[in-house]
């Protein structure tokens, strides 16, 4: 697909013209905690450089609390409502691709079977604009699951900074181009050389570990001390799935307003809690934070890529950054990568 | 479509099985579906009582009798509380069908053995009707009931029909110190009653559901008895929520047990984690 060559300023009147139009804008907040939604053209923040937001932007498309009906009895006669569509066109400016690269991901499960029209329907209204990356910190690690820098998965137009106020605006998928389309002053400039990324690849994170060897140990090693060492510091707090892009567990519960009506809910839940899997009878498959770490890894670098081909991890470091007792995922990773290692030798 | 929002059931029925279980029969509220609902023995389905939230439970009739739907549910959480308080007419929301089920056209032609515990007889009742009712398809059936004492078997008005039954082998158990001093079955534990009728195991197929203490000690004595791990059927209870393959809750290993169970053979709880 084409490319362009867009300055700042342009940028500033696509998002002025969509306000204007009604959509909603999301971008990375100032502080860099969250992706807020913006009210003037002049927030929005397309930084390459910048750190990733502490909360990944994962709730604009699979929120923390959703309805999903609601019910009402009256006169003792029960009635069930479905919630108003999620219906406003959303554009997210300066997405990181690590959080980009969730939403295909997040997408197999939400559809292998039954379809989650919640999800599907915020994804369809929602154009992912994302930024080529240029931070790094010692949390990241999107090179070891696949990813780069400049990996352009599950964006729908993509941004490569050139020079200062100047960007290549790539065209990546048919949702994007349809898009742009519509605003013809963005599609002036056609870009016709080509960007050199190998030039870019010695600035990119350094790949801590290797997938596939952590794969297969994974699958070959259900009991190991590692999870032990791990889940002796684990607090099982949770702030790991509740920042992450791909983390999806959840729970479903009923809410009352009055005696009448209320509400049926879909909020985040996590494997890093201990009533997760508890029984009614109170047996609980997974009773200690060992087991539930384990979980946690293999359910992101095992069982998922078994079932759905797909790592659930997009190497965005926030779990890492995160954590309150400095548990680093790469890191259990990386030891891992030596365990299979040395069964090899 | 809202796979999430359920269909409005009435409760037509209310049967107190023992002092902590009761079954209710449930009809659609639509006429429609409940004309149309189909569903296969071994399948679940999530029931909910609004403003208390949803249990997971199987469904305890079988196919073959369509009149209602009935499910067999214990006091153990906030919703069966509730449930418990839920009178005939009240309105319930359901589900499903979800799930796998029962190997029914595999069973036929052969043996069949059902063993059950306490609750367990729930799903494991489904099937045996479903069986009975095709009864001529079917080779000799055994079934083998346990629960901790007399007053806590359910379904105790139809195992008579089942011992009426020409061709069907019923015995029936209490732990020991659960008998009264007029109970006429066996007395011990579900495995060692299971190790005295010693049903035989050439083309035979045996469906196992009760408490996880229950199938762990019943496992090994099928063994002995020459059962292959092929030919023993569970059910696992996991913890679910969404029954959609969603909400990441029943995952053992790779395995979704609301979507690839919650019917297993042996032999595939074998090769899963040891996490159930
Ligand atoms: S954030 Fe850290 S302490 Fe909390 S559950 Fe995750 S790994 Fe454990
Ligand atoms: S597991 Fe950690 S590094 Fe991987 S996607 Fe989630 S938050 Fe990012
Ligand atoms: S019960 Fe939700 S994934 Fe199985």
């Amino acid at each position: 697909m084409k490319s362009f060559i867009v300055t700042r300023s342009q940028i500033n009147s696509l998002a002025a013209e969509l306000l204007s139009k009604n959509w909603s804008i999301f971008t990375q907040s100032e502080d860099r905690k969250r992706f807020k939604q913006c009210e003037s053209e002049s927030e929005i923040s397309v930084d390459g450089n910048g750190k990733p937001s502490d909360v990944s932007f994962k709730e604009l498309f699979f929120p923390k609390s959703e309805t999903l009906f609601y019910f009402n009895r009256d006169n003792e006669e029960l009635t069930l409502l479905d919630p108003a569509e999620p219906g406003t066109k959303t554009v997210i400016f300066g997405a990181k691709p690590c959080d980009a690269a969730s939403v295909p991901v997040l997408s197999k499960v939400f559809n292998w079977d039954y379809n989650d029209e919640f999800f599907n329907k915020r994804v369809e209204n929602t154009i992912v604009i994302s930024i080529a990356c240029s931070y790094s910190d010692e949390s990241c690690f999107c090179t070891s699951v696949g990813l780069s820098p400049f990996s352009e998965i599950g964006s729908d137009l993509f941004l490569i900074p050139t020079e200062k106020d100047s960007f290549i605006l790539k065209i990546v998928s048919e949702k994007g181009e349809k898009f742009i389309n519509e605003f013809p002053f963005m599609i002036q400039k056609e870009f016709e050389g080509t960007f050199d990324l190998e030039n870019q690849k010695a600035s990119f994170p350094k790949e801590k570990f290797d997938f596939a060897s952590v794969k297969e140990w994974l699958g070959k090693n259900f009991k190991d001390e590692i999870w032990n060492e791990v889940g002796e510091l684990c607090l099982g707090c949770a702030q790991c799935a509740y920042v992450c892009p791909t983390c999806h567990c959840f729970d479903i519960v009923d809410e009352n307003c009055g005696v009448s009506c209320g509400r049926r809910v879909k909020n985040w839940d996590s494997c890093q809690f201990g009533l997760f899997t508890k029984h009614a009878s109170g047996h609980n498959p997974r009773e200690d934070q060992s087991r539930r770490y384990r979980q946690r890894v293999n359910h992101k670098f095992n069982y998922y890529k078994q079932r759905f081909d797909e790592i659930l991890c997009t190497g965005c470091g926030r779990c890492t950054r995160g954590c309150p007792v400095s548990i680093d995922i790469a890191q259990v990773l990386e030891k891992i990568q030596c365990k299979q290692s040395a069964a090899i030798v | 479509m809202n796979i999430y929002k359920p269909e409005l059931v009435e409760i037509k029925e209310i049967i107190d099985e023992t002092p902590d279980i009761k079954t209710f029969r449930l009809k659609f509220k639509d006429e429609k579906l409940q004309n149309n609902f189909s569903f296969k023995a071994g399948q679940f389905a999530e029931y909910s009582v609004f403003g208390e939230g949803e249990c997971t439970f199987c469904i305890a009739s079988s196919p073959t009798r369509p009149e209602f739907l009935e499910c067999s549910f214990k006091l153990a959480g906030k919703v069966t509380k509730a449930m418990r308080k839920l009178k005939i007419g009240d309105t319930m929301g359901l589900r499903g069908p979800y799930g796998n089920s029962f190997p029914l056209e595999e069973m036929k032609g052969k043996n069949v053995v059902f063993i059950a515990g306490g609750i367990g007889l729930a799903p494991v009742r489904c099937i045996i009707w479903n069986v009975l009712d095709l009864r001529s398809e079917f080779k000799d059936i055994t079934i083998i009931y346990g629960a901790r004492s007399v007053s806590d078997l359910v379904y105790k008005y139809e195992i008579q029909d089942w011992q009426n039954m020409p061709g069907v082998k019923t015995v029936v158990t209490v732990d020991p110190g659960g008998e009264t001093s007029d109970w006429k079955g066996e007395i011990g534990f579900v495995p060692s009653i299971v190790e005295k009728v010693a049903p035989k195991n050439e083309n035979t197929i045996a469906i196992i559901c009760g408490p996880p203490i229950m199938i762990k000690y019943t496992f090994p004595v099928m063994e002995k008895l020459g059962f292959s791990e092929d030919s023993i059927i569970t059910t696992l209870e996991n913890r679910m929520k969404c029954g959609l393959g969603k909400c990441g809750r029943c995952n053992i290993g790779s395995v979704y047990v609301c979507k690839d169970g919650p019917v297993f053979t042996y032999h595939q709880l074998k090769e899963l984690p040891d996490e159930f």
